[in-house]
């Protein structure tokens, strides 16, 4: 017997995948809450300064006027911008600049709380396609949750159908 | 509510022993919902949710889906939420996590090879009979026969929420109105209960979720989504079929 199948229809609980509903949400209880350590990646650091260059703010580098080396005008080392404050929270950008040439841009920005998904992270976008409509051999197939009825008429029950 | 389950063992085993494994597989996806359901009085979910149990004192299983849910509502800035509908509900996350257990014991177990489909969120292992990766479809979001994505994967998950199915069920949790913007968000990684808790929380958050999924994807979760005028986005490394 080289494989086989099945297909069972159960009454798996998870059908209603219900997110919402309440604006005032309190964060989960008891256990859940109870571990502080929330971050999931770096704190903001609303209050660091600039390391070496004190005082210059901005987090687009800064234009030094000196005469010597880089063409490019910027100075070497790592550099903070001033933390800009939103109502999401703050977010700071971090420069290295290495032979006059910016190397590494980061920022900090909230994770938690309020808001990692409206503040614009320094991520690739998912990128625009056209949507297919296209009719492939697959052994599976991924749809939003059907219940038993609309199983029925779905892709999934002509392929363990034609199995069984 | 019922969910269907489909499950094919592709592994080189005697047709004994597969029915033995599909049916301990049965037998642990209603377990769960003997005992996490909020349709079932006597769960334990709704036995915490009239006090008649605490947290401290239930199954390490409940805990660890009361843990998940909190670690999900930050991770997903409070768009996934199992307190969403007033009472504890972690219904969203333990479907994806039911599944990815029972592959895990079918793994231990033996079977190496297979996939199980539980309302069209799949968790895959090995391959395909023919040797090949697992090949499975996107649904369209509006032609309910064809395929918007092909993807190919060995090991991994794959969980799609959308709003065609079953309509305006997603809640924006900032708004309270039904969630706009996003008509199908698929999400594939590694693991089955986080690719299906993300995929629904991605489209709570209507067109910003886009950019949320564009950041998951830098932790290894890949996303598919179809905009509810039609446009198609997908992150760089989405595994599609050749």
């Amino acid at each position: 017997m080289r494989r086989s199948t099945a297909a069972a229809v159960g009454t798996l609980t998870g059908a209603a995948l219900i997110v919402g509903v309440r604006l005032s949400v309190q964060p989960p209880s008891a256990p859940a809450a109870a571990p502080p350590s929330t971050s999931l990646v770096d704190n903001p650091a609303p209050e660091a300064t600039a390391k070496k260059p004190a005082g210059t703010a901005g987090g687009a580098g800064k234009k030094t006027t000196e005469p010597e080396k880089n063409k490019s005008g910027l100075k070497d080392g790592t550099f903070k911008g001033k933390g800009a404050t939103n109502p999401y929270g703050t977010v700071q950008v971090t420069l290295k600049i290495a032979n006059g040439k910016i190397t590494a841009v980061d920022a900090t920005y909230p994770t938690t709380g309020n808001s990692a998904t409206i503040n614009p992270v320094a991520v690739p976008k998912l990128k625009q396609e056209t949507l297919q409509a296209q009719s492939a051999k697959v052994a599976a197939v991924s749809g939003a949750t059907y219940t038993s009825q609309s199983y029925q008429e779905s892709l999934q029950a002509a392929l363990d159908s034609a199995k069984a | 509510m019922g969910t269907a389950v489909s499950i094919e063992l592709a592994d080189d085993l005697p047709a004994a022993r597969l029915g033995e494994l599909i049916a301990d597989v049965c037998r642990w996806l209603h377990e769960v919902d003997a005992r996490f359901s909020t349709y079932q009085p006597e769960s334990e979910v709704m036995r915490l949710r009239r006090g008649e149990l605490t947290a401290a004192d239930a199954s390490e299983d409940l805990r660890h889906v009361l843990n998940a849910c909190a670690d999900l509502w930050r991770a997903t800035d409070g768009y996934f939420d199992a307190y969403a509908g007033g009472p504890l509900d972690p219904s969203g996350y333990v479907k994806g996590w039911s599944v990815e257990v029972a592959s895990a014991r079918l793994a231990a177990a033996g079977s190496t090879n297979h996939y199980i489909n539980a309302g069209g969120d799949i968790r895959m292992r090995g391959h395909h009979p023919d040797g090949g990766p697992w090949r499975v479809g996107i649904r369209h979001p509006w032609e309910a026969d064809k395929l918007s994505w092909v993807l190919a994967l060995t090991d991994g998950a794959i969980a799609t929420s959308g709003t065609y199915e079953r309509g305006d069920h997603v809640i924006n949790p900032r708004t309270g109105k039904p969630a706009q913007g996003l008509r199908s968000v698929t999400v594939v990684g590694p693991d089955l209960s986080l690719a299906d808790a993300y995929a629904t929380a991605a489209l709570a958050m209507g067109e910003p979720g886009l950019k949320w999924l564009a950041k998951i994807a830098t932790d290894g979760y890949e996303s598919a989504v179809v905009t509810d005028d039609g446009r198609a986005f997908s992150s760089a490394n989405l595994p599609a079929a050749v």
